[in-house]
């Protein structure tokens, strides 16, 4: 993969330990410090530490996606409570706290999947909570170095050392010092707290290649069948296979579908919002019982359709940003990377690949 | 408590994140053996003093602990100080909402959406078209065009419910039948008559290709269940209606009502946004999933 030349005046070095510097002066700073904790044996996430000796640096990727710092699974957003003479009194549970979080060690494609978030929490209404949750937080990402079998961001337009939305992006390298590349105005104020172990690139340094993510698939090209084939007997075949847990969905750094729901006794109670996913049959079904979407081929088909259709119409950009962690999840070995190829190849042999499908 | 406002891009005001305005039921009326109208007060005189919508726009009226349901505002934006929704008894927000009584407290948040083309309407000749519990948001638009009648020619209402038992606004519907400058023609599907009905029997695009109505000059507003729509279009269509002429709203589940939470997607649009008023003509371009 060909590297793009990179700005030296957005390069710095960092001595070794300049992790453990990094929490110590950003805790001292009272800053709320997030990185990838082994949290039990092989699954790291990102959560609070209080100092270096907490971090992994042993991951591939972690397990939830970054989207949960912004958008959590679940929230409250009411609080209610009856009142004498059948009065209730309705609180707006506070946005979020003022702390700062910086977050070490996100990886580059969860950090591009808030691009696609930020459109939507922010078109026309603007969602205040997740607003102030991106607001307090600076990302700095860990350059990938061990893309998988189920990767594909270079085929959505990422790349393992894609910068977009990172404040800075870190090469990690062997000896314990990391070359950062500047990408924002926080993440320069993050180099600035670190002035004590991190100095200005030398002139003629350059990040390393990235390691390879073969291109897989070509979402123009996908799109293109999709423009034509909302009626097909290739989501039939897609969703014989799926059980609608909606793994895919929770696990998406893009997917932001949600409910809310009251939860309350006869006293007093919250209202909150919690992830949803269109492939559960209740998402879009009416208080009639008419479904738009009445079975799971249906379904499927939005999933897909979103991300590689009406999203792009919508937003510009695909809802999708190659992490493989619906891929790596799914438990009937549903494959949206195959998906995509399949409706690749449809679109190059036109029609035949449709006869073929019927007839198998 | 605290009730942040902002405007929105319509100009119009909602509350931020989610928060609800107090609303007190001030009247309850059976419309049908499952349908109540509640009509709503905003407990902040002055939230009511500020709060202004369009006819077609909805709310997201929420019984506390039960959770939010999305209904049109079923009243005209000419009446000020209250609000009405209609609402049929089916799940389990309806289903609490059904066991309130008048001076109860709900929330409710909205308006939002967008709304029917009043303004595009003026100086033509109207025709609704309504099935069933389809009246309510027709019912907001008919009664902000009554309420400014000299700015349109004719007005036509053709009204059907699957019995007779099953009409809603009875009071109104008498009340609009005695204008002199409405035409109304209400009908029940057969066998939903009774001895004492007056009116048509037959389902309604049967009675609306027997009205014949004039395509010159006419807009059509049409609301009721998918499938009386899909066939009332086809009718319209037979008629020598153009489908840019003829409007219609959709009813998608909603969740947020902001475009943000997904659910009533329809293709690349946001039902709670885009809609939920849409010319058919546009409609013919999206998914079949509405």
């Amino acid at each position: 993969m060909r590297s793009t030349n990179v700005d030296e005046q957005t390069l710095y070095t960092a001595q070794a330990g300049w992790l453990k510097s990094a929490v110590d002066i950003l805790q001292g700073a009272g800053v709320d410090v997030m990185a990838p904790v082994e949290t039990e044996p092989g699954v790291v996430e990102l959560a609070t530490v209080k100092s270096s000796e907490a971090v992994t640096l042993d991951y591939q990727n972690v397990r939830l996606p970054l989207k949960r710092l912004f958008f959590p699974i679940t929230e409250v957003v009411l609080e209610f409570k009856s009142q004498p003479e059948g009065d209730v009194d309705v609180q707006s549970e506070p946005l979020v706290s003022e702390t700062e979080v910086v977050v070490l060690g996100a990886r580059p494609c969860g950090v591009a999947a808030l691009e696609a978030l930020d459109k939507v929490f922010h078109w026309d209404y603007d969602d205040v909570r997740y607003s102030a949750r991106r607001a307090r937080t600076t990302l700095i990402s860990f350059a990938c170095t061990r893309p998988d079998a189920q990767c594909f961001c270079t085929s959505v337009g990422g790349s393992p050392h894609n910068t977009t939305q990172s404040d800075v992006l870190v090469y990690l390298e062997e000896n314990g010092q990391a070359l950062m590349q500047v990408c924002s105005d926080k993440g320069a104020k993050f180099i600035e707290q670190l002035r004590d172990v991190v100095k200005p690139a030398p002139a003629g340094t350059q990040p390393p290649a990235p390691p390879e993510v073969k291109e897989k698939f070509d979402p123009a090209k996908a799109k293109a069948w999709l423009d034509e084939h909302f009626e097909s007997d290739f989501w039939t075949e897609v969703a014989l296979k799926c059980l609608g847990c909606g793994a895919c969905s929770y696990l998406c750094p893009t997917c932001h579908c949600f409910d809310i729901v009251d939860e309350a006794n006869w006293q007093a109670g919250q209202r909150r919002r919690n992830w949803d996913c269109c492939s559960h049959p209740m998402f879009t079904r009416h208080a009639s019982g008419h479904n738009p979407r009445p079975d799971q081929a249906s379904r499927c088909r939005q999933r897909i359709m979103h991300k590689f259709k009406y999203f792009p119409e919508r937003f510009g950009q695909v809802a999708c940003v190659g992490c493989g962690r619906c891929v790596r999840a799914c438990c009937v070995g549903q494959n949206l990377v195959s998906i995509l190829t399949d409706i690749e190849s449809k679109a190059k042999g036109g029609d035949k690949a449709d006869v073929a499908s019927t007839l198998n | 408590m605290s009730q942040a406002l902002s405007t929105n891009q319509t100009g119009t005001l909602i509350p931020l994140d989610y928060m609800v305005l107090k609303m007190r039921i001030v009247s309850i009326t059976d419309e049908t053996v499952d349908t109540k109208t509640f009509r709503l007060e905003f407990c902040d005189a002055q939230q009511g003093e500020a709060f202004e919508f369009h006819a077609g726009q909805f709310g997201l009226y929420s019984v506390f602990g039960a959770g939010e349901a999305t209904f049109c505002i079923a009243s005209s934006p000419t009446e000020t100080g209250y609000i009405e929704c209609s609402v049929k008894r089916t799940g389990k927000v309806t289903n609490e909402l059904h066991q309130c009584n008048v001076g109860d407290i709900i929330g409710f948040r909205g308006p939002y959406g967008n709304w029917f083309p009043i303004d595009e309407m003026q100086g033509k000749n109207l025709l609704f078209v309504a099935g069933g519990i389809g009246l309510a948001p027709l019912n907001s638009l008919i009664r902000n065009c009554l309420d400014l009648r000299d700015q349109f020619k004719d007005i036509a209402i053709l009204y059907g419910a699957r019995s007779v038992d099953d009409l809603v606004y009875k009071e109104r519907l008498e009340n609009w039948q005695q204008r002199k400058d409405v035409k109304t023609l209400y009908t029940v599907d057969p066998g939903g008559e009774t001895p004492q009905w007056q009116g048509e029997v037959g389902f309604v695009p049967t009675v609306l290709t027997k009205m014949k109505p004039a395509s010159q000059n006419t807009i059509v507003v049409v609301c009721g269940p998918p499938i009386m729509i899909k066939f009332v279009l086809a009718a319209l269509v037979e008629l020598g209606f153009s489908r840019a002429s003829v409007y219609t709203t959709l009813e998608n589940r909603m969740k947020c009502g902001v475009g943000k939470c997904g659910r009533c997607n329809v293709g690349n649009l946001y039902v709670c946004k885009d809609g939920p008023i849409f010319r058919c003509s546009d409609l013919e371009a999206l998914p079949n999933e509405f």
